[in-house]
Parts: structure tokens; sequence; C-alpha cells
């Protein structure tokens, strides 16, 4: 009994221990047998494609990709090897989870060795200014971004005597007012709710459109006074009030499952969140189409891929980034699995433009895309901003299932905030 | 070495006993030696430096900061540190009280002398307990969701309705506690069976003569006769209970860290774990784990005083 009471406490510790035991800068690195490295990725984003696309330009290199888990799970896994573990060669980073990284440059490899500062410019200047440190190492290659855009389903639009047109359906919502008056009309039709959740479609999304969220340029936080945050924070509200959201958490079981039973016709979606459209709902196949979201342009998520400090193979592992970041390259990605790119040189490729998914009605998402991001005024992004952003959404979603109260929800959220980040 | 029973007559007799008494004197130390290694390698070194740590702002990849009791001045004015303590609390006693009646009654049942296919009945009181906890958790979840689960679906032929477990305070400890109690039951119907076989039989023919029934056979035999075995229950369900980690963490796959978007079910243990391996606060996590250490040496001292106290009275 002694030693079970015990144990989490000192499991934690035993993984503390190892932290002390192992922390601090290693020797001189080595630079492998340049014939195969450890790579460690999310899952949902599909980088088997792109290692066995990398495979076939080099068939000599091994690649060991281990999926680790969701985006947040795997930058969890990449600080506790950071912190005392064996690291892998390459991993790949949620924009989100990059901050806390970069803050802390010295756990990882400077890419300018091996000649990023050459390249850099092939890359949207505000998504590389994100993984550059203050002290300017590089320390991650971005793969690509988010950039938004509506998913909706023609087919209960139709019952619901909306427009099914895309062009028509992106003129119902020039603003999240306007999307929230159709929301009320389908709701009204249809007696089903029109949107699936008000935390991550509508205040995820309204928050990321604009010049500054909740950091100002110099890096304080302001999120309790940035006129954006509390714009997006009370149409999440409002559209709750007005009872049109399916109050399902975004990536739970029943979100899944509702997207194929038509529990929501309208998920907003930024351009990674198509694959997983087309994975968890198959035979939706079809029913969808691609309208642009209302506020303009935006954009939400995006990932990098970075090179630990203890690396064993890091020279096999910037082969890999170099060869599969090439503009050529992520286009060529983008045209098979839809993460956009983040290279603006093709932004104009015919190629790209008139790239059509037929699993959404053959919405041209190239040019949907690109277009979301051609407007964007870029904001920063601090190591407290998944928090910030996760207590946003803790509060919303309270209210969404009917326990909070609107009036003071605002406040709620910004107290937990300030628990929770201290500032 | 040796074990005659008459020593070899050269050697003088006084010798032989001395060495041999210090071989036995030593013996019982060398035997429970390589619990006490391990002991102090796995628990007492790295319970050590959760202290140590706990006095730091402590980035796992970054900087190490003293701060000397910051944190634990921070812990005390932290309202989600006492709600994680109250949710402990409400989930143990939900789920360690009816767990113990039910496990009380279920032994004085299988322990009846006319019961047929008593072993397998009484084995399959284990398979709870040895169904992996995770798939406990995804059935039990499942059974409560809101919108598919079988309970609510039950619920809506007699018109209540979809009520969404997971969201509120109550209904989220309850069926957290369903899920300990579910587990855990038949181990402790099992130890209480196990005491109750000791109890003569005879004793129970003799109070069947006297024609006491099966409540009064329960109430005068078989409890106060469990009463040491009921007293070590309610001591490591407490520590059990102050450690609930794998439910909570499980019956909610969206904000998994802090069980529900108002903490509604976050327990001590999940909150040391959100703040230490989701926020990478080590030094705050540390903190909490020494608070818990506090707690549970606490709860488990009260438990030492009050099971001396209350010494049953046979008679």
């Amino acid at each position: 009994m002694k030693l079970r009471t015990a144990t989490p406490i000192v499991l934690a510790a035993a993984l503390v221990l190892t932290t002390a035991a192992c922390g601090g800068g290693g020797p001189a690195q080595p630079s492998g047998d340049g014939k195969s490295f450890e790579f460690w990725s999310f899952s949902g984003i599909n980088q088997k494609r792109t290692v066995e696309d990398y495979k076939k330009i080099n068939p000599s290199v091994e690649v060991k990709l281990t999926e680790v888990g969701s985006s947040t799970e795997t930058a969890q896994s990449l600080t506790t090897a950071l912190a005392g573990g064996k690291v892998p060669d390459l991993v790949l980073i949620q924009g989100d989870n990059l901050p806390q990284f970069v803050q802390q440059p010295q756990n990882f490899q400077d890419l300018r060795q091996y000649g990023a500062d050459k390249i850099k410019g092939d890359y949207l200047d505000w998504v590389i200014s994100q993984s550059t440190a203050k002290s300017g190492e590089i320390i991650g290659i971005p793969t690509d971004v988010g950039g938004m855009a509506v998913a909706y389903r023609t087919d209960l639009f139709k019952e619901a005597g909306l427009p099914t047109d895309r062009d028509e359906v992106s003129k119902l919502w020039p603003t999240w007012d306007a999307f929230i008056e159709t929301g009320k009309k389908y709701t009204a039709a249809t007696g089903k709710a029109f949107v699936d959740n008000a935390g991550t479609s509508v205040f995820y999304q309204a928050v990321n459109q604009g010049p500054q969220k909740y950091h100002d340029p110099s890096g304080n936080v302001v999120y309790a006074t940035s006129p954006q945050v509390k714009t997006a924070f009370e149409l999440a509200i409002k559209s709750i009030q007005a009872g049109i959201t399916a109050k399902q958490s975004s990536f739970e079981e029943n979100w899944i499952a509702g997207m194929s039973k038509g529990d929501y016709a309208v998920v907003s979606a930024p351009s990674w969140l198509l694959g997983q459209i087309r994975d968890y709902a198959p035979d939706t196949k079809g029913k969808w189409d691609i309208a642009t979201i209302p506020g303009g342009a935006g954009n939400w998520g995006g990932s990098y891929l970075a090179i630990p400090k203890g690396a064993a193979n890091p020279k096999a592992a910037w082969e890999y980034i170099s060869t599969m970041q090439s503009p050529q390259n992520q286009l060529a990605h983008f045209l098979d699995v839809g993460s956009l790119p983040t290279t603006p040189s093709v932004y104009q490729d015919p190629k790209l433009l008139a790239e059509k998914d037929p699993f959404f009605s053959d919405a041209p998402i190239g040019k949907i895309y690109t277009d979301s991001l051609l407007g964007l005024k870029p904001f920063l992004i601090g190591p407290d901003s998944a928090a910030i952003g996760q207590e946003f959404l803790n509060a919303i979603t309270n209210v969404e299932q009917g326990k909070g109260d609107p009036a003071t929800a605002w406040d709620t959220a910004l107290a937990n905030i300030k628990t929770a980040i201290g500032k | 070495m040796t074990t005659t029973l008459s020593p070899p007559r050269v050697v003088p007799e006084a010798t032989t006993r001395v060495r041999q008494s210090l071989a036995e004197r030593v013996a019982p130390y060398a035997y429970i030696a390589p619990f006490f290694v391990l002991f102090a390698i796995f628990g007492l070194v790295p319970l050590l430096f959760t202290f140590y740590v706990a006095l730091f702002d402590w980035n796992p990849i970054g900087e190490h900061v003293f701060i000397g009791f910051d944190n634990f001045t921070r812990l005390f004015g932290d309202a989600r540190f006492w709600n994680a303590a109250w949710n402990t609390i409400s989930i143990w006693l939900l789920s360690t009280v009816p767990q113990l009646l039910v496990a009380l009654v279920l032994a004085h049942l299988l322990n009846h002398a006319r019961l047929r296919l008593a072993v397998f009945f009484r084995m399959s009181m284990l398979v709870p307990y040895i169904t992996s906890v995770a798939a406990t958790t995804i059935v039990f979840a499942q059974l409560f969701d809101r919108d598919y689960g079988l309970l609510n679906w039950l619920l809506g032929f007699v018109g209540v309705g979809p009520i969404d477990f997971l969201q509120s305070v109550w209904g989220s400890h309850t069926m957290i506690a369903v899920m300990v109690t579910w587990r855990w039951f038949g181990y402790t119907t099992l130890l209480y069976l196990a005491s109750l076989q000791a109890v003569p039989r005879t004793i129970y023919e003799a109070a069947a003569v006297d024609g006491a029934g099966a409540w009064k056979q329960f109430r005068h035999i078989s409890v106060p006769s469990l009463r040491p075995v009921i007293v070590f229950t309610i001591v490591t369900s407490t520590i059990g209970g102050l450690q609930i980690f794998t439910e909570p963490l499980l019956v909610s796959n969206a904000a998994p860290l802090t069980c529900g978007p108002v903490r509604q079910c976050q327990t001590l243990t999940l909150f040391l774990y959100e703040q230490g391996f989701g926020q990478f606060q080590f030094g705050y996590g540390a903190a909490i784990g020494v608070a818990l250490f506090v707690l549970i040496i606490a709860v488990a001292t009260l438990n030492y005083v009050l099971s001396t106290r209350i010494r049953p009275e046979r008679g």
C-alpha cells in the first residue's frame, strides 16, 4: 500500500529527476550517417504521405516516422524528451505550441548553420518570423498555414431553403452577424443546429482575424483590453443565445459522429481540417462545399519542422526539410493532401489556383484559402497564447452547455486566465 | 552453510552459538533490504527531490529559478487547488460509502452455507477489478453520454431527459464514483469474504438455532467480526480515493486535463498533472505533489488514530 500511495508523486518526481540528471547542453553534435533519421509527427496531418514521397526521391534514406498523438501531446512528449530523454532527429510542432520552444532556442539546432537564412525569403514573412528567436536563431521551417474558410453541407442547406451555390452562400455572410442571422434562418426552417459549436467555429476564427490578439507587438499581454478579443467573445456568446450551435466540442467523438449524421450543417474549416472531414465522414463525399469565412482574412494553425539540439542525425533531417519544404514540393503536397503552402511564390501558380476538391463539390480550395491569407494582418503569438485561448474556450463552452451565465462569462474568463498565467 | 543440528565436537559450542546468532541477527535485515533499497532509490529520493523542485520556478527546458515558498503561497490562494481538493473528497465519499456497503452485503451473501456454485460467484466478483481502467472508463463514458448514451435513451422512455452528466458537478462526480465503485467493490467483497470465512460456521448455526434471522446474523455476527478489515479497507480506499486520476482523465476527451470546461471533475492528481505536464510548471506541479503528500499523511494518521480508538467490543 505504501508504495502505491506514493506512486503518482514518485512518477512525477522520477521524471523531474531525469530532468536534473540530463539537463543542459550535450557535447559536440554528431552529424549521423545521413542514411536514416527519426521523425515525430502528430496524427491527423498525414505526414506518412510526405515521407513516402520523400522515399521516392531518396530511396536510400530510412525515415522512422512516429505519430505521437495530438499536436498538444506531441509538444508535451517533445518537452519531456528535451528535458532528459532521447530526442528525435526531426519533429513537427504545431503553431500554437511553437512559442514556448522559440523562447528556449538552446534546445534546438539553429537551422541557419544549414543555410536556413538563405531560403527564409521563400516563406511568408510573418510565418517564418514566428520560428525565429529573439537572438536570431531559426529553429523551425513552416510546412503549412491554416487559412480559413467555412465548410457547409449543400444537401442540408437545400432542405432549409438556403442557396447552395458557394458564391451565393459566401454572400450570405460577409460578417459574423450575418452568419448568425443565416444560422437562425436555418434552425427555424429545420429545427436543427446550424454550426458545430461557438468556441472553435466562431470565437477561434473571429479572434484570429485582426492585427492584435492576446499580445501587443512588444509582447505584453493585452487579452483583457484587446477589442478584437472582446468582439470575438461577444460573437460567440451571441451565437449561443441565438440557439444555432450543436454544442459539440471539436475533435470529440460526438463531433466526429455528428459530421456524418448532419447534426450540424456548417463547420469552420481551416485548410488542415479538410483532410479530417474526408477521413471522419467518408460517406458524405460530394455533400460538402466551401464558402469564404465571415469577416475576411485570417489564419488558424499551421506547423513547423524543427531539429532538436541532441539529434543524432541532424544532416539527414535537414535534407528532408529542405527537400520537402521547397516551394515546389509544398505545392505538390497541397495538390495531394490539401495543406496550404507557406511559400507565397506558388500562390499564383495555375496548378494551385485550378485545384478543385471533388469531396467538397469541386470547390477551388487553392484560391479560397490563399485569398483568405492575402489580406491578413499578422499578430504576435506568445508562450501563453495557448493557455489564454483554452480559458476563453472553456468559458464559452460552459455557457454553451447551459451552466455558465452569459453576462458574467467574460469576467470569469479573465479571472481564470489571470490565475492560469499569473498576469 | 550447513544446518546441522549437532555441531562438530572439536569446535567449542559457545563460539558456534555466537557466530550463528550474528548471522541470525543480520539475516532478517538482508531479507528485507531489497525492498528498502528499491524504496530509497525509486521512492524516497524522488520524493525528496519533489520537495526540492517545489522551491523553484522550474522550466523543464529552460531556467530553474529559486523562489522559496512562493509556489505554496500561490497554491493556497489558488481557487483551482481548492476546487480540485473538494472534487477529490466529493468523488471519494460518493464512491467509498456505497462500495463498502455493497461489498459488506455481498460478502455476507457469498458466505452463505447453502450457496450453489459458490466458487463461480466468488471469482466473478474479480472481473471488474481485472478489467483495464481505460476499457471500463470508455464503456461507462458511453453509457452516460449525453447524445448517444444508453442511460439517457432509457430515461427518454420515462420522459426524463437527456441529462448531460459530464457538464454538471454532481453528474460528473456521480459518473466517476460509479466507475470507481464498479472497479473496486469485487476486490473489497473478497477481502470481507476471506475474513468472514475465518468465523466459525458453528456460531451462525448456533444463532440460527436461537432463532436469529439473516438480518440479525448479518448485524450481530458478520459486521462485528469484520471490524478490523473494514478499518483496513477504509484506510486503503482513502489513499486510493485521494489519488483518483485515470477515470476523470478519460471521461472528458474534449478538455481532459481539466475534466470539463469549468474543472467540474478535476481531481488533485489531475491538477498536478495539468500543471506539471500540461503547462510545464514543474515547480508548481511539485508543490501540488507535496500538498497532496501532506494531505494523505494527515488523513492516514487520522484514520490510524480513529481505528485504534474504535476497538471491536467482543462479547
